[in-house]
């Protein structure tokens, strides 16, 4: 911050202030390693690990398996994925199916809106390369093009099998992470 | 999300007379992300709690299916025309099939009609299943979330031993169906839908006749018989009116001449019928996949049919799980068509939302507009 100052000012109180700054920022910098080490982390991500909550957007028809996932025989709650309503206490986005030019921009303002850490699961080929659609006019051939995705699950739709499997390898990476990602 | 009864200085609600129109009502915007929206917007006019004006936004699924099945023959089109009502994959599919057929004038074998018609019942269970444990979400009753799926499996797994896919089947082709039915069928097929029909009676226990349903759903969101006609609406929601229409019965198609079954509808128009009309049909199908797998006749399944749409025009249309579905089609006498116009039950179903909603308290929007079974992804294509 201090780089992009064009020049050091005389005044005391703003001398101090700003050595203040550079002693605060070493401080969360202390907090945050000491935070990362291998028994404190651990408990934060298997906290995160097993309470995906997904938020409610539905994009296109996959959310018909992603519903049966959700319901009996698949119930994704064994997993702590309960889809919920509110975005700010929700930690993942399935994007189920094809993106279109409409939805994608809602897609980007919910993900913006909501709190770190989010993951992205693009389930099914449309969300990952437009799949079926994938020549159409009025569609986003993936979500990778405005969204970081995490995990991809192929399939058309997936079964609830190979949703399942995605956020089984959601929870792994979840597991090696940092506590403070980078974004 | 009161009104606001003094003149408002700096209301965001608008105008700054209480007297003028709109000063006492406020706009709401349900959704796309909203556990009561699904994959569309609701704009809403509240007064107090009542709804006064609802408009549906859709399009957030338009995926320009109409010009895709232009540049596709009409084999690989079969899994893009399927996409838009997934969960009722196999009678849009039977639209499609039957505007070819009806060009090519090919008729498929008899065995391959019951078939199809075994294949679209199934369908039908599993969108109202599908539909009634969303209906459930809706209301906040967790069971009649986790029942209805749970039994829908019962069906895919039927689906799945006949075609190979638990819902998008692409089963049937021009000609006929692409395979016969797999060893040990019928005696699981008859198993299953007895006990699924001892299920509906619980569920009658646990749903239908529970207060927290019935008070919700009695009285609410009425659609009269003249306004549904007039809107043009089909399928569930227009029998749910108490009008008797049903393309099964009135142009049958398939074998369902040869088959007997009940048109069901409730008189009163309002989400209570419309759920029960569903329940009905999920009965009727019940019987009918036993009454098909009892009259299925023997013989060959598939009768060749070339990947070509002769020079002409038809017009085809089928009953659909969310009403009719039709397909105007015109062929060039290439393997793809010229032009196809896909229409389906809820598109047209969509004109019913607004007269529904009218008049609604908003905690009751969810049940009321979903009870008229619109699925944004069939509407918007």
């Amino acid at each position: 911050m201090s780089a992009q100052k064009p020049a050091q000012s005389d005044d005391p109180i703003e001398l101090l202030a700003d050595s203040m700054n550079v002693w605060v920022g070493k401080l969360s910098d202390i907090v945050h390693k000491v935070i990362d080490t291998e028994p404190i982390r651990n408990v934060i991500n298997w906290a995160r690990m097993y309470s995906l909550w997904p938020v409610n957007i539905t994009t296109a028809c996959c959310s018909a398996e992603f519903g049966a996932a959700s319901g009996a025989r698949h119930d994704l709650e064994r997993f702590g994925v309960l889809p919920y309503g509110s975005l700010r206490q929700s930690d993942l986005i399935v994007i189920e199916g094809t993106i279109t030019k409409k939805m994608a921009k809602r897609l980007r303002m919910i993900y913006d809106q909501m709190a770190i850490p989010r993951y992205v699961i693009a389930m099914g080929d449309c969300a990952i390369s437009g799949g079926l659609f994938h020549d159409s006019y009025s569609i986003v051939n993936g979500a990778h093009e405005f969204l970081p995705v995490d995990v991809f699950v192929p399939g058309c739709p997936p079964r609830p099998e190979a949703l399942e499997h995605g956020i089984i390898m959601l929870q792994e990476k979840i597991r090696n992470s940092k506590v403070y990602p980078q974004s | 999300m009161t009104t606001t009864d003094k003149p408002a200085q700096e209301s965001t609600l608008g105008s700054p007379s209480p007297d003028e129109p709109g000063a006492q009502t406020l706009t709401l915007s349900v959704g796309p992300q909203h556990s009561g929206s699904g994959h569309m917007r609701l704009i809403v006019e509240l007064d107090g709690d009542i709804i006064i004006n609802a408009e549906p936004d859709p399009g957030y699924v338009h995926r320009g299916i109409e010009k895709i099945i232009e540049l596709r023959n009409i084999i690989r089109s079969i899994p893009v025309i399927e996409r838009p009502s997934i969960i009722d994959a196999s009678n849009l599919n039977h639209a499609w099939v039957k505007a070819i057929e009806e060009l090519q004038g090919v008729e498929p074998p008899a065995r391959g009609q019951y078939l199809r018609c075994l294949l679209n019942e199934m369908n039908r269970i599993m969108s109202h299943l599908y539909w009634l444990s969303i209906y459930g979400v809706f209301l906040g009753h967790t069971t009649m979330f986790m029942w209805p799926l749970g039994d829908r499996e019962l069906f895919i797994d039927l689906a799945e031993s006949l075609t190979g896919a638990r819902i998008t089947y692409s089963y049937l082709v021009p000609g006929g169906v692409r395979r016969d039915l797999p060893q040990g069928f019928a005696e699981e097929a008859i198993k299953r839908t007895e006990y699924f029909e001892k299920r509906l009676d619980e569920y009658e226990n646990i749903f239908f006749k529970n207060p927290l349903f019935t008070s919700r759903a009695k009285g609410v969101g009425v659609l009269s018989r003249q306004r549904a006609i007039e809107l043009g609406a089909t399928g569930p929601t227009l029998r749910g009116s108490g009008v008797e229409a049903d393309l099964r019965k009135d142009e049958p198609y398939a074998a369902y001449g040869e088959l007997d079954f009940k048109v069901h509808t409730r008189p009163d128009g309002d989400s209570y019928s419309r759920v029960m009309v569903h329940v009905d049909e999920m009965r009727e199908s019940s019987q009918l996949i036993r009454q098909i797998l009892e009259k299925m006749p023997s013989g060959p399944v598939r009768r060749k049919a070339p990947i070509v749409v002769p020079r002409g025009e038809a017009y085809s249309r089928v009953e659909s799980a969310r009403g009719e579905c039709s397909f105007y089609m015109i062929g060039e006498g290439g393997d793809k068509p010229y032009r196809a116009r896909y229409i389906t039950g809820s598109y047209r179903n969509m004109a019913a939302i607004s007269a529904v909603l009218q008049g609604v308290r908003l905690a009751d929007m969810p049940t009321s507009w979903w009870s008229i079974d619109y699925w944004p992804v069939e509407a918007d294509r």
